[in-house]
């Protein structure tokens, strides 16, 4: 790992990153690495390690404490802790949650649909509105994109008691399908934004060599830009994947039917008892299995997130 | 400076590819002296259809709405039947809707609480991790988690810690003499509050650390070396070198931490359900339940309005604020 590799005492001028393709941009680090630099500095190094593994676990060990809670018995949960407890481990909790009675396999297919949907559509429509703002200059570009980032101005907490009169209207509520367009359009702006970044950086004389060799606009898109702007379409996609998996408030407004219901609107009536007693256990399986999915899209594709982030950051 | 010519032609410049159709070289499809109206006609033509089901998506389900919602609130629609035309009668009761008044009261309460703590917090983390040393990316990664796992998935689980009595809350603060192991969180407001603020502290802090950190990275380290040659020390390093070139991220941070928690409705209604009583419902919450609940529509849609103006003026104040005077 990255982190006992280099045991050595770092020179003032610290290596680019191995994981943060923005440093390369920005050219070097904020600040030399070394400020300890010198005979000090294992020392140093030592004690920085050891209070990033203190800050970390401060965020870290709720989630993986909770980890372990879920693999307790339900009477485990309830009851006041006590050594005894600590040592049954079980996974009854998700035996029983995910054995037919409780449904809630349905749910998590519902939450994996809809965010697979959310992200294929987010990435598809940022694409080719990211490729129209970035490499065609046409008259009204700049009210079009202007009313899209809009969308980023209302909340959309704000808009949801007409939105849900709206989709009745348009017969999408009760439908995983409503519920992605819905996704989508408010994670748009921060797709196209991105997106047109991606394709305003596309060197000019890759786009006139396909042009002179006569490709179409959209064979250009898909032959020969695709691969450059592959990155952003991973950095949208992931945005409106997280975005939608999890996400309550929609979910719970616009799904009214049980066996429609996304994860996180299910595990609310967990806690509420609506299918029977509250149990305790279920719900912190649950959550668990709702907490899985994040981690392993993250940490497989943490790069293309803090692109955005850093996009978002520079964008001012 | 030779920093501020690199970053001071950068405005001008990359602007400046932006302009009309017309401009021959950087953006427009064809790049060379053409006949100016056919190209600028056919790359109007490929440019609306390309971004047209961008706009057709936020035109559909975001503009439409509020312009809908608008509507709505001038009448007294409700869920289902026939509705008339009201005025601004919605908006006058809203003068007296007590749990109204009381959730604006109560959310700008709750935003004021954690915005600072979720501020320092975040900013010092980033201080943590901006340098490169052996272990931050791992560090910056699990710092992190806490954001991307979702508060909804987070409250859940804090449902089952603040249990009086069986929660791991009441376990570990009654060994440290800080509540007793029968503390029940839920059932008075300020302690209801308080768990959620501490909740949403540890949420939200590694937000506020990529943004800042990102903006961090960006600052020339020449700077840095420059004021240690001028024997100036870290702490005002960081005043005059930092803080000052991180305007933008800082403003960022706060407008997207300030919204976030003035929108706040997922721990609520999961941990509290705005109780006891309603004295922990969020704005959002509110209109929640006189859409759905009281199927209010038109009430609820111009509670609506009211927060849309209420987040659009927070959020104009935080950027004029912020960014006004630095450039």
């Amino acid at each position: 790992m990255a982190s006992v590799r280099s045991g050595r005492p770092q020179p003032g001028a610290p290596p680019a990153p191995a994981s943060d393709d923005r440093a390369r941009a920005a050219g070097r680090r904020a600040r030399p690495a070394g400020r300890a630099a010198g005979r000090g500095d294992r020392g140093g190094l030592v004690l920085y390690i050891v209070a990033g593994v203190a800050i970390s676990a401060v965020f870290v060990v709720p989630l993986l404490w909770e980890v372990f809670r879920s693999l307790q018995p339900e009477s485990a949960v309830t009851t006041p802790p006590s050594g005894a407890n600590l040592s049954h481990l079980t996974f009854a909790n998700y035996r029983t949650l995910l054995s037919g009675q409780d449904d809630i396999i349905r749910n998590v297919m519902n939450s994996l649909i809809v965010a697979v949907l959310t992200a294929v559509l987010t990435a598809l429509v940022s694409m080719l509105a990211g490729y129209g703002f970035g490499l065609f200059r046409f008259r009204g570009s700049g009210l079009v994109f202007g009313l899209v980032l809009l969308a980023f101005m209302i909340p959309f907490q704000a808009v949801l008691t007409p939105l849900f009169l709206e989709l009745h209207f348009l017969r999408l509520l009760n439908s995983l399908i409503g519920l992605a367009l819905f996704y989508t359009t408010f994670n748009l702006p921060v797709g196209v934004y991105v997106m047109r970044n991606s394709f305003l950086q596309v060197p000019r004389e890759i786009v006139d060599a396909a042009r002179v060799d006569g490709a179409s606009v959209m064979r250009t898109l898909l032959t020969v830009l695709r691969p450059l702007v592959l990155p952003g379409i991973a950095t949208a996609a992931l945005y409106a994947f997280l975005f939608s998996w999890t996400e309550f408030l929609g979910a719970l407004s616009f799904m009214t039917n049980d066996s429609l219901f996304t994860l996180p609107v299910a595990l609310s009536n967990v806690e509420t008892g609506t299918y029977g007693a509250v149990n305790y256990g279920l719900l912190l399986a649950g959550a668990v299995i709702a907490m899985i999915p994040c981690i392993v899209v993250y940490v497989a594709l943490q790069r293309y997130y803090v692109r955005g982030l850093i996009s978002g950051a520079l964008k001012g | 400076m030779a920093a501020s010519e690199a970053t001071g032609a950068a405005p001008g410049g990359g602007r400046a590819g932006g302009g009309r159709a017309g401009r021959p070289g950087r953006a427009g499809w064809p790049g060379r002296p053409r006949p100016r109206s056919a190209q600028s006609r056919r790359n109007t033509r490929v440019g609306l259809a390309l971004t047209a089901p961008a706009l057709a998506l936020v035109g559909v389900f975001a503009l439409f709405p509020l312009g809908f919602g608008v509507y709505i609130s001038l009448t007294n629609w409700p869920l289902v039947g026939p509705y008339h035309f009201i005025g601004l009668a919605n908006y006058q009761s809203l003068i007296h809707n007590s749990v109204f008044l009381q959730s604006i009261v109560f959310t700008l309460k709750y935003t004021a609480i954690v915005t600072i703590p979720i501020f320092v917090v975040g900013y010092a983390l980033a201080v943590f991790v901006r340098a490169n040393r052996p272990g931050t990316t791992l560090f910056r990664t699990l710092i992190f988690l806490p954001y991307i796992v979702g508060l909804v998935a987070e409250s859940f689980m804090a449902v089952v810690e603040l249990q009086p009595s069986s929660g791991t809350a009441d376990f570990v603060l009654s060994r440290l003499r800080i509540a007793s192991d029968t503390t029940a969180w839920t059932v008075r407001s300020g302690l209801a509050t308080t768990a959620i603020c501490v909740l949403v502290i540890w949420f939200a802090s590694g937000l506020t650390m990529m943004l800042l950190m990102a903006g961090m990275q960006g600052i020339p380290a020449e700077l840095y070396e420059s004021a240690r040659v001028d024997g100036a020390s870290w702490w005002s390093a960081e005043r005059r070198i930092t803080v000052p070139l991180l305007r933008r991220s800082i403003a960022l941070s706060l407008i997207i931490s300030v919204v976030g928690s003035f929108l706040a409705f997922n721990q609520f209604f999961i941990i509290t359900d705005g109780g006891p009583g309603t004295s922990t419902v969020s704005v959002v919450m509110s209109i929640y339940d006189t859409a759905f609940a009281d199927t209010d529509v038109g009430l609820a849609s111009a509670m609506s309005v009211v927060l849309i103006i209420v987040v659009g003026l927070i959020t104009f104040i935080q950027f004029h604020y912020l960014q006004g005077d630095g450039d």
